[in-house]
């Protein structure tokens, strides 16, 4: 198998979200409209005007018909196809990404995105994980202009404008872009308010937590832990690990050593730590102090 | 509220017309096209033709608006909208449709409903209607996930079986592996089959990492009985550790006693 040559720009972000605009093209529909016009037109002044060739136009005619009626079906069936294949490759790359197989997702979106998309909704989609695999890949910057972009450009319902907000204030975290990703926070508390139920999101409080923990603020990050662990515990799944990772760097920073090994080992027991420090550099000093959840040999 | 009985027997014949319809429809542009003039038929089969072209294109249109309307039932019937849904669901199934996808999706989702309704006998029936259709390859995956667990819910461990054999023999999407693994334990757990619940178990609980949280909780709450039963005592008080961050026990509990008495004990 040959490898991507030189001038190969690995999810060049600029690039993808030009490549992948949906583009009005000459679809086989209008070609095919084209065509029988041409064949109508050319049998009409070839037989029509003649008495005698008056029936083979008749025929001709419903030749013609036929063929606009079959190419019209073909069309549909063809451009159903197309839908199919794009909802099911947007799908292997999701499956990808919630396994963790970050160069294959990365090298799914790319792909994806290198070519016209069919619909804006499925290109929100893709350069909505490929914001995901940007910020797998330390790519900060690039991931919250992704996720720029997407505000911009693309018309989401509420809930979705929510995710991808919280998705870019992280990014802004992660990038330490303290200011910004605060202002971004500050912006989501305030959506929150209007819309009330907003306000339970379990991704806001994550992020709003990890904001304090990077600011210096532990007893805050604590109270809205604390606070919010009902909600973050119904809804993040696994992810609930990050919380208690977090939780646990800020009980570690007020010297409540008890609470911080009790919640660096929920946060283990959770997810494995290498995963954990990936996400979260800032809870790396308590790898030297406190003591993993040791898992059984059977899953470990 | 729709009767199961009366909407299956109504899929089947309306199928059954549009079927012929269909074929009717395509004899009479076959005949219009090639034995027109012959048959001295008006403008040489031109017109007749044009009719039965208009015919097929007025039926295809109500056709796409029935496939439309179906599709935005699973969002009613998740925001728990059941009223609307079944009005929905009941419009859908009720209009003439040309192709089968707006019936077949209709069905699927009347028996997605019912599910949500608990109604597991009704589901099953409504699944096993649908199983029963042959090209129904995209739905045939979701419908057999559907059956497996309404009947794992009525206690009909066989027609589970039968399910549940049915979807090993398919390649699976990621959301609906994960769906099976849950109902795999589920069955295993009603069975007493300890030993394979704990097949390749480092695996099973990768997946159940990628669960929503009660689903995952569940997941690792029959492996922990599991491994309970087994005897591998130091991986089930892992496994309940796990389970009891992610989630209540009388919730991850419901409609399964048996994970209920397991919570209930301390060890």
């Amino acid at each position: 198998m040959t490898g991507p040559g030189p001038d190969f720009a690995f999810l060049d972000v600029a690039t993808l979200l030009e490549s992948s605009r949906p583009r009005g093209r000459w679809s086989g529909m209008r070609l095919l409209i084209a065509g029988c016009a041409a064949a109508l037109l050319l049998s009409w002044f070839l037989l029509g005007q003649t008495p005698g060739t008056q029936q083979l136009f008749s025929v001709s005619l419903s030749v013609l018909l036929g063929v606009f009626v079959a190419g019209w079906a073909l069309n549909g069936f063809l451009a159903v196809r197309e839908a199919r294949a794009q909802q099911r490759q947007l799908q292997i790359i999701e499956e990808l990404i919630q396994l963790r197989r970050w160069p294959q997702a990365a090298f799914s979106v790319q792909a994806f995105l290198s070519r016209p998309a069919r619909s804006p909704a499925t290109r929100a989609q893709a350069m909505l994980f490929l914001a995901m695999v940007l910020a797998r890949y330390h790519r900060f910057d690039d991931s919250v202009a992704v996720h720029e972009h997407i505000l911009e450009e693309v018309l989401l319902d509420d809930e979705a404008v929510h995710s991808v907000q919280v998705g870019r204030a992280m990014a802004l975290l992660r990038a330490e872009n303290l200011l910004d990703a605060d202002r971004a926070i500050a912006d989501l508390r305030r959506q929150a308010r209007a819309a009330g139920g907003i306000g339970e999101s379990p991704g806001l409080a994550l992020v709003e937590i990890y904001r304090d923990v990077k600011t210096g603020h532990p007893a805050e990050a604590i109270q809205m832990f604390q606070s919010r662990l009902a909600v973050m515990r119904r809804d993040l799944g696994h992810r609930l690990a990050d919380a208690w990772a977090l939780a646990a760097r800020a009980y570690d920073m007020l010297g409540q050593s008890p609470q911080a090994e009790q919640a660096y080992r929920n946060a283990t027991l959770l997810l494995p730590l290498v995963e954990l420090r990936r996400r979260y550099p800032e809870i790396a000093p308590l790898a030297d102090r406190l003591a993993p959840a040791a898992a059984p040999a059977e899953v470990a | 509220m729709i009767s199961v009985d009366g909407v299956i027997a109504r899929f089947r014949r309306d199928l059954a017309l549009a079927a012929l319809l269909r074929a009717a429809l395509m004899v009479g542009a076959a005949v219009c096209l090639l034995g027109g003039p012959m048959l001295g038929l008006s403008g040489d089969g031109l017109v007749p033709l044009i009719l039965i072209g208009a015919v097929w294109i007025v039926l295809s249109y109500r056709s796409m608006v029935g496939a439309r309307l179906a599709s935005d039932s699973p969002s009613l019937i998740a925001a728990g909208n059941f009223e609307q849904a079944e009005k929905q669901i009941d419009s859908v199934l009720r209009s003439f449709s040309l192709f089968r996808t707006a019936k077949l999706l209709g069905l699927h989702h009347l028996a997605l409903l019912r599910h949500a309704q608990r109604r597991w006998r009704e589901s099953a029936l409504l699944c096993q209607a649908l199983l029963g259709q042959r090209g129904i390859a995209d739905l045939s995956r979701s419908t057999l996930l559907l059956m497996a667990d309404s009947t794992l819910r009525l206690g009909d461990l066989r027609g589970t079986l039968w399910a549940l054999d049915a979807l090993y023999r398919q390649r699976l999407g990621l959301a609906e592996a994960l769906a099976l693994q849950l109902l795999q334990l589920d069955y295993g757990s009603r069975i007493g089959a300890w030993e394979q619940m704990l097949s390749c178990v480092g695996v099973k609980v990768q997946l159940s990492e990628l669960m929503p949280s009660i689903n995952a909780a569940r997941s690792q709450a029959f492996l922990a009985l599991a491994a309970y039963k087994a005897g591998r005592m130091e991986l089930a008080r892992w496994l309940r550790r796990r389970v009891e961050l992610l989630a209540d026990a009388p919730e991850i509990a419901a409609d399964r006693p048996i994970l209920a008495e397991m919570l209930a004990q301390a060890w």
